[in-house]
């Protein structure tokens, strides 16, 4: 299977009469984009505003973060089953927005956290910082349950980001870049003396606000199964998640998943990168000891000489990760295991939930209970509230100047467990 | 097959359904109880870490089990005593809490347990 | 900024007082860097100096632990400097100790900064690591060089009251404390490459590494308990009176052996204690408390169980290092295979 992705860096995003893209630059019409997501049921009212790098922002709660994406070449189209057909993506060409952004906030519940600066020291633990973002906020109707909320914000979400990324079909990309795996048998003649090398995908699964979507199927209903590692690429994996917001992965995280991104960039050279299998991380023990025993026996029955793993959460899945690493390691296949840690404010308590001698090898996102203070921002776009009374912080974290106190852990992907930062801990 | 619990909402929609144990505790106090219902032989079918809300943020834990069948087991006993190891280090935030995001914690520890069902 | 002042801890080898035959050497301040000293002054350049030397004999040291404690900090106390700076004792195994003992008690009694260095199998490391900070060092003096490099710069960073960073950064060995750091390279990136060098079979550094998991498996049952012959061992430290074999009161680098034949119950005259940890007035008073001799007479003459063996084995688990600790309970375990006793009653204090 072979995609093609041609960027096209956006270095400004603007309002304007015609939304379109040029010389770099993002055009966004206001009014239309607006009308994109009031056009999805149950959203009352929806406001588009902009989020610059470096600019006094802070965005919060944040639901999800996307990127704009369009199919130009192949079958299927992005967010196959979902926005599209169900028919398997990952080949032909796909054009990206580089550089920009959906990021969608509203308050499902009232202790959903999440928190995006554009600038000052909270910026440099979340890779959103850095993009340009069209940020909207949405309410729905009133008397909206809380499922049918989470899944309005989701799909709105999803369009606005089509809308955008279609602009992007027919701009000449600044960098285009191939992936290409092949089958089994070709490729272990093709390169028969490099290792063999799986990625295992934890999705979150465990119910309302925790959930995945794999081709619009929710993961808590799926067996470990595979994907071509490019079928992420196109938004195959989607964030139904708005909990744990360090360690949650944004449907952005899954469209630029970096553990796929440089398996990729040592394949054919240093390993041969046979598949992603996906598995999930359900709240029901025996769904954990089916679905680790399927990784496992998944992992043998393609022969693999290793395998990454990589998390989404705290608490439940890091039993997923140690079952996962455990039955792998067992099948005396070599594993690395990506995580992030829960380890006290003053960094001496007990990492994680669940341990094994067998997890040999751990990469960590860094400790997510680490205190940072946020100074005020200019602007907030979004709601404050919770943050300032509970999420990530505790009560009275609010200074006299306006500037909080709290825990890495509601800094949106502050401590990605796939590997997405440089943060980590020791 | 039985529910320890301490939120009423889980109590309210599986009352008659199944066995609900609901208790008026914290949630580390629960986790306590649940550890007390392995000791006497009861099997975990649901992670007491259900849900990556954290537990000092939420004050609401239900758990599924099977009833007490003789023998303790040892994968339940390791996993409830991490998690209570793991709950412990973290300490209670949530001293004041409006009623409505209550009802969301409940409703959040409802749908995970849900999940499960 | 005015250069910081430090101080120096070095034993008597370093010293140039002189090597075992001079270990017994009591301590002594002196002016200005000895020794390892000068090349630490020198790398330090005009940011800090040496202000004095402790010097002080190994043995003197761990045999007179309390004491020596108090007159080094004296010493020290009197110099008045900004950071404490000890060793590095590479793979001496009490020097290492008492660098670490320093280190622990200054950083409590006088409240400033402090570092030393030594190798990572050093017993000093297992005992202080947590509680100091100790930069890891080849095994022998061979590697002074390396070590003041690696030290120097940690060594003003605490002096001066920076921000210390992780132990990844900054090269003190991992102390349990969680910090965070950013990485030269994203995570994903990190896992690949450790994924190449784990299925390489080459070495690798997990960022995690796992809590200790040395557990032992429990041995089978013992079937019929009126027919077993039992031993007693402890590391409550109980010795026949007067501690004939001299078992250290803590870190103990020896166990012993005793024949308790015909001995029915262990008195005040009789036992007591070698243990240094805990208040020893009820062992010293009954010694049965913790080697409970009596009460397994009793159960041998009431026929519960087979039969109490004659000997005893003991040590005192007072801050012992894992190692020792391992060593002495292969050879217990291989002696009492040899008696072929049928169960252990191990008690501590």
């Amino acid at each position: 299977m072979k995609l093609e992705l041609g960027y096209i860096d956006i270095r400004d995003i603007q309002f304007s009469t015609q939304s379109k893209v040029e010389n770099g630059v993002l055009y966004v019409n206001k009014q239309e984009i607006e009308a994109v997501a009031l056009g999805q049921p149950h959203i009352q009212s929806a406001e588009a505003f902009l989020a610059r790098p470096g600019e006094s922002v802070r965005i919060t709660p944040v639901k999800d973060v996307i990127e704009p994406r369009v199919k130009v070449e192949g079958p299927g189209g992005v967010f196959p089953g979902v926005l599209s057909k169900v028919t398997t993506v990952g080949s032909g060409r796909t054009h990206v927005l580089r550089g920009a952004a959906v990021v969608t906030t509203g308050r499902v519940v009232g202790f959903q956290e999440g928190i995006i600066d554009m600038s000052g020291p909270g910026a440099e633990y979340t890779p959103f910082s850095g993009l340009y973002n069209l940020v909207l906020k949405m309410e729905p109707e009133d008397g909206l349950s809380q499922h049918e909320h989470e899944y309005a914000l989701r799909m709105a979400g999803l369009k606005a980001a089509a809308y955008l990324g279609e602009l992007a079909r027919t701009v000449q990309p600044d960098e285009i870049r191939t992936f290409e795996t092949d089958s089994i048998p070709e490729g272990m003649k093709k390169m028969p003396e490099l290792p063999r090398v799986a990625y295992v995908m934890m999705l979150q699964s465990q119910g309302l606000m925790h959930d995945t979507y794999v081709y619009g199927v929710d993961a808590k209903r799926t067996l470990p199964t595979l994907l071509h590692p490019t079928e992420v690429f196109d938004g195959a994996v989607l964030s139904g998640n708005c909990v744990s917001a360090c360690d949650k992965n944004t449907t952005y995280h899954h469209l630029n998943n970096p553990v796929i991104m440089d398996l990729f960039d040592r394949h054919g050279r240093e390993l041969n990168f046979v598949t992603v299998i996906i598995t999930n991380e359900n709240v029901y023990l025996a769904d954990k000891e089916r679905s680790s025993d399927w990784t496992a026996k998944l992992a043998e029955l393609l022969g693999v000489d290793g395998v990454i793993i990589s998390q989404e959460g705290f608490g439940n899945p890091d039993t997923d990760l140690i079952m996962n690493c455990k039955k792998i390691e067992s099948k005396h296949i070599p594993t690395v295991i990506i995580t992030d840690e829960y380890a006290g404010r003053d960094g001496a308590s007990q990492s994680l939930a669940d341990a094994s001698p067998l997890a040999t090898a751990v990469v960590t996102g860094g400790n997510a209970n680490e205190v940072i203070v946020l100074p005020p921002m200019d602007t907030v776009i979004g709601d404050l509230a919770y943050v300032e009374r509970i999420a990530g912080g505790f009560n009275g974290n609010i200074a006299p100047d306006g500037s909080i106190t709290v825990e890495l852990q509601a800094i949106t992907g502050a401590t990605n467990e796939m590997g997405f930062n440089r943060l980590s801990a020791r | 097959m039985r529910v320890f619990t301490n939120n009423p909402l889980v109590q309210k929609k599986l009352s008659g359904i199944c066995e609900v144990c609901c208790f008026d505790v914290s949630f580390l106090q629960l986790l306590i109880k649940v550890r007390d219902e392995v000791h006497k032989g009861s099997r975990l079918l649901t992670h007491p870490l259900s849900g990556s809300v954290k537990p000092n943020e939420t004050p609401y834990k239900s758990v599924l089990l099977t009833s007490p069948q003789g023998k303790i087991d040892v994968l339940s006993l390791e996993l409830i005593e991490s998690s209570i190891r793991a709950a412990e280090q973290f300490p209670i935030r949530y001293p004041q809490m409006p009623d409505s995001v209550r009802a969301d914690f409940q409703l959040i520890d409802w749908t995970l347990l849900q999940s499960a069902l | 900024m005015a250069p910081v002042r430090i101080v120096h801890y070095i034993n008597q080898f370093f010293g140039q007082i002189g090597g075992e035959e001079k270990a017994d050497f009591a301590p002594e301040l002196r002016e200005g860097p000895v020794g390892p000293g000068l090349a630490f002054a020198q790398a330090l350049g005009g940011d800090a100096e040496i202000a004095a030397t402790v010097i002080c004999g190994d043995s003197y040291f761990n045999e007179n632990i309390e004491s020596a404690k108090k007159e080094i900090i004296e010493m020290i106390r009197s110099c008045q400097p900004d950071a404490l700076l000890a060793g590095p004792a590479f793979n001496a195994g009490r020097y290492g100790v008492a660098c670490g003992a320093i280190c622990e008690a200054v950083k409590k009694e006088l409240g400033i900064p402090v570092l030393t260095g030594m190798y990572e199998e050093n017993p000093g490391a297992d005992m202080y690591k947590n509680a100091v900070y100790i930069v890891p060092t080849k095994n022998n003096a061979a590697g002074m060089r390396a070590a003041v490099k690696a030290m120097t710069p940690l060594l003003l960073k605490l002096a001066r009251h920076e921000k210390i960073g992780a132990s990844a950064q900054e090269g003190y060995m991992p102390n349990g404390i969680r910090v965070n750091f950013f990485e030269q390279q994203r995570g994903s990136k990190r896992a690949v490459d450790m994924l190449l060098r784990k299925m390489a079979g080459k070495p690798f550094t997990t960022e995690f590494p796992m809590p200790d998991f040395d557990r032992v498996q429990p041995a089978p049952a013992v079937k019929d308990l009126s027919k077993a012959r039992i031993a007693l061992v402890t590391s409550g430290g109980i010795v026949p009176k007067g501690n004939p074999d001299h078992i250290e009161s803590s870190s103990a680098s020896k166990y012993g052996c005793y024949d308790i034949t015909g001995v029915s119950d262990l008195t005040s005259e009789t036992f007591e204690t070698a243990h240094g940890g805990y208040d020893p007035v009820y062992a010293n008073e009954d010694a049965d408390r913790v080697l409970p001799v009596d009460v397994l007479r009793e159960f041998a003459a009431e026929g519960k169980i087979g039969g109490l063996y004659e000997k005893f084995y003991t040590t005192v688990g007072n801050g012992t290092a894992v190692k020792s600790a391992k060593k002495f309970a292969e050879e217990i375990a291989a002696d009492l295979r040899h008696a072929n006793i049928d169960a252990i009653v191990l008690t501590s204090t």
